[in-house]
């Protein structure tokens, strides 16, 4: 993704063809066609097109969120909507706060560790944890379900679909007991606001609406988030001017420096979409049923819409990336991840300084969902 | 109370349109379209909105009649 094949190809033109579609470079042409009605998510064959058709694992997958489209998507998103808003997340930030700190005291003394396994993966697990109000005891299995799910993302998700059909299986029986204890006693969690959610025309969401929904969140909430950290440290560790100046005033900075690494590392390095109907886009027709990739870094650092786009700039007046995705399916999640990741990084900054890579770094390939399975990094404490 | 949309943050996303389709909708070139004025009784669907737009971008004038 960040080849100089891209970078000349984006130089050159809005788009390039590649084998699985047409690949969309520019930031103008993105943003554009990203929120293009014509466009639909075209994620539902997914499970098909790679030989998987009718399990527990498909049956989930056609009815979440993001493959849903229309009144159906429509419905939910409004209803499930507020319960993700700032007025909602704000309040969180002390406990974001205080889980950050107390996993940096495991290993700080140190002077180095595995960001991945020893923060990002209990971070990103416990605050989804927080959020949705289950037992923080519970992560580890939490975290293992969701990683199994993840397979399913993935391009062998045929050689693991019993694994993956058992994991949801599991995760709909925890998700049920959730939701009947919810529906007990309330508590002050948004797993509870989800509960009592109401809408005036048809009703609560129903049992099956809620349960898929908690799948997704636990599904989508944790790698995304995990792997967003460990992106983001990886651009900070190759920055330390910008790095001191965040730990020299986090509360200015944190918002920007979470935006900063979205934009020039994002996890996801394309959104997919799928043409719903046959149109023009400048010089070229798009046939119906053809399938666009959204290259998010590559318009994200685009010249043409960026200055000096390839370096975090915690000062810079920057346009708004699409590493949450856009339109109508645009991340529900996206101001939960924007605040855990703000309050993850000034932590990290005002706790640790010399952050560099260390040995052994085990990336993903670029692809929908990219990040680090094992990061290590060294570091001197800050006193 | 007046709906305001700060036009220089609106994305044109739409998930305003959503929560409250009879104030906010996008045009046919995708562009952001809204009533500036609303009745009281549809103050939930109003804040409904305000609260989905990702941007932040919609506020309630609370001075103007
Ligand atoms: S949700 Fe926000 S960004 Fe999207 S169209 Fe409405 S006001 Fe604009």
């Amino acid at each position: 993704m960040d080849s100089e094949d891209v970078r000349k190809a984006r130089a050159t033109h809005w788009y390039a063809r590649t084998d699985w579609g047409i690949a969309v470079l520019s930031y103008e042409d993105s943003s554009f066609l990203l929120k293009n009605p014509r466009l639909t998510q075209g994620s539902a064959k997914w499970p098909s097109q790679h030989g998987v058709f009718d399990g527990h694992f498909d049956r989930w997958w056609q009815k979440t969120l993001l493959v849903l489209e229309g009144d159906e998507h429509n419905r939910i998103r409004r209803l499930v909507n507020p319960a993700f808003s700032p007025r909602r997340i704000e309040p969180l930030h002390p406990r974001f706060q205080a889980l950050a700190e107390s996993l940096v005291d495991e290993w700080i003394d140190d002077g180095r560790t595995d960001f991945a396994g020893r923060f990002a993966a209990p971070y990103a697990t416990r605050i989804l944890c927080v959020i949705l109000g289950i037992d923080e005891r519970d992560w580890k299995k939490i975290h293992e379900l969701a990683s199994t799910i993840g397979l399913g993302l993935g391009i062998t998700i045929q050689e693991n679909i019993a694994q993956i059909d058992d994991a949801i299986v599991e995760l709909t029986q925890y998700a049920e007991s959730l939701v009947l204890s919810r529906r007990k006693s309330p508590q002050d969690d948004i797993l509870s606001t989800l509960v009592e959610t109401r809408d005036a025309d048809a009703g609560k969401l129903s049992d099956q609406e809620l349960i898929n929904l908690i799948i997704l969140l636990i599904f989508a909430g944790i790698d995304t988030t995990r792997n967003q950290l460990a992106l983001a440290v990886e651009a900070f560790s190759k920055q330390p001017d910008q790095w001191e100046k965040l730990a020299a005033d986090p509360e200015r900075y944190a918002a920007k420096a979470a935006e900063e690494a979205l934009r020039i590392n994002p996890i996801g390095r394309w959104i997919s979409r799928e043409a719903a109907e046959t149109f023009q886009h400048k010089e070229r027709t798009i046939e119906q049923g053809t399938t666009l990739h959204l290259f998010t870094m590559t318009s994200a650092t685009d010249p043409a819409a960026f200055d000096d786009p390839d370096r975090i700039d915690l000062d810079a007046e920057r346009a708004p990336h699409f590493a949450f995705g856009g339109g109508v399916h645009h991340c529900l999640g996206h101001f939960v991840a924007r605040a855990d990741i703000g309050v993850a990084l000034t932590t990290l900054a005002t706790r640790m300084t010399d952050l560099r890579l260390g040995e052994g770094a085990e990336w993903l390939p670029d692809s929908g969902n990219t990040g680090a399975n094992k990061l290590p990094i060294t570091f001197t404490p800050r006193s | 109370m007046k709906i305001f949309v700060d036009q220089v943050k609106c994305q044109n996303h739409g998930l305003c349109a959503i929560s409250s389709p009879d104030h906010f909708e996008l045009d046919a070139d995708g562009e952001l379209r809204y009533q500036e004025s609303f009745d009281e009784e549809n103050i939930d669907e109003i804040e409904d909105a305000i609260d989905s737009c990702p941007l932040q971008a919609i506020a309630l004038n609370r001075d103007s009649a």
